[in-house]
């Protein structure tokens, strides 16, 4: 879902005049108090608004992924969704990690071992 | 004003709740992070400064 410190009425009359906006079809939330971006830490006491954070967050509540940008600069949802699909794939795969290249199920992983000290290179290679 | 301390990346985030619009439904709901994780879903957060700019 997405969160700003407008009302949900804003939402609504943004989501229904933004054609950019027309196939929408996440949850839109209102923090006008900020309570929820504090907590989150993207809350901007000097404007009232909050930054451009990011939160992968597990379905045991824990925080998996965190990315914040400024003001003036957007983020890639590509990456959003490699970073939420490894999530996934890592809570299936608790002894796997994935490297940077990963990109989706099938693609490389490694499982990390006494072995593959000093051995990186040779295990993305294998 | 109070000063709270920002989540940190593996912490468990405590339970909220947000006033939403739902444009799948064209109508306004609540967003529970309780009922979310009730139903073993994962959660992605986005936030974005303000309505009516780009995202």
């Amino acid at each position: 879902m997405t969160v700003s410190t407008d009302t949900q009425f804003v939402h609504l009359a943004w989501q229904q005049n933004e054609k950019e906006l027309a196939a929408v079809r996440y949850q839109m939330g209102a923090d006008p108090t900020g309570k929820v971006s504090r907590m989150f830490g993207v809350y901007d006491d000097a404007t009232g608004l909050d930054l451009r954070g990011t939160f992968i967050i597990n379905p045991e509540g824990k925080v998996l992924g965190m990315e914040m940008n400024y003001y003036n600069l957007g983020r890639n949802i590509d990456e959003l969704m490699r970073k939420f699909k490894a999530n996934m794939y890592l809570a299936r795969k608790t002894n796997e990690a994935c490297p940077s290249k990963w990109k989706d199920e099938g693609d490389k992983t490694l499982a990390p071992s006494a072995k593959m000290v000093g051995k990186v290179h040779e295990a993305l290679q294998g | 004003m109070c000063e709270t301390t920002p989540l940190k990346l593996g912490q468990v985030v405590p339970n909220f709740e947000l006033d939403t619009y739902d444009p799948k439904t064209g109508d306004f709901g609540k967003f529970s992070l309780a009922k979310q994780l009730e139903k073993k879903r994962w959660t992605i957060l986005f936030f974005y400064p303000a309505d009516f700019t780009f995202v």
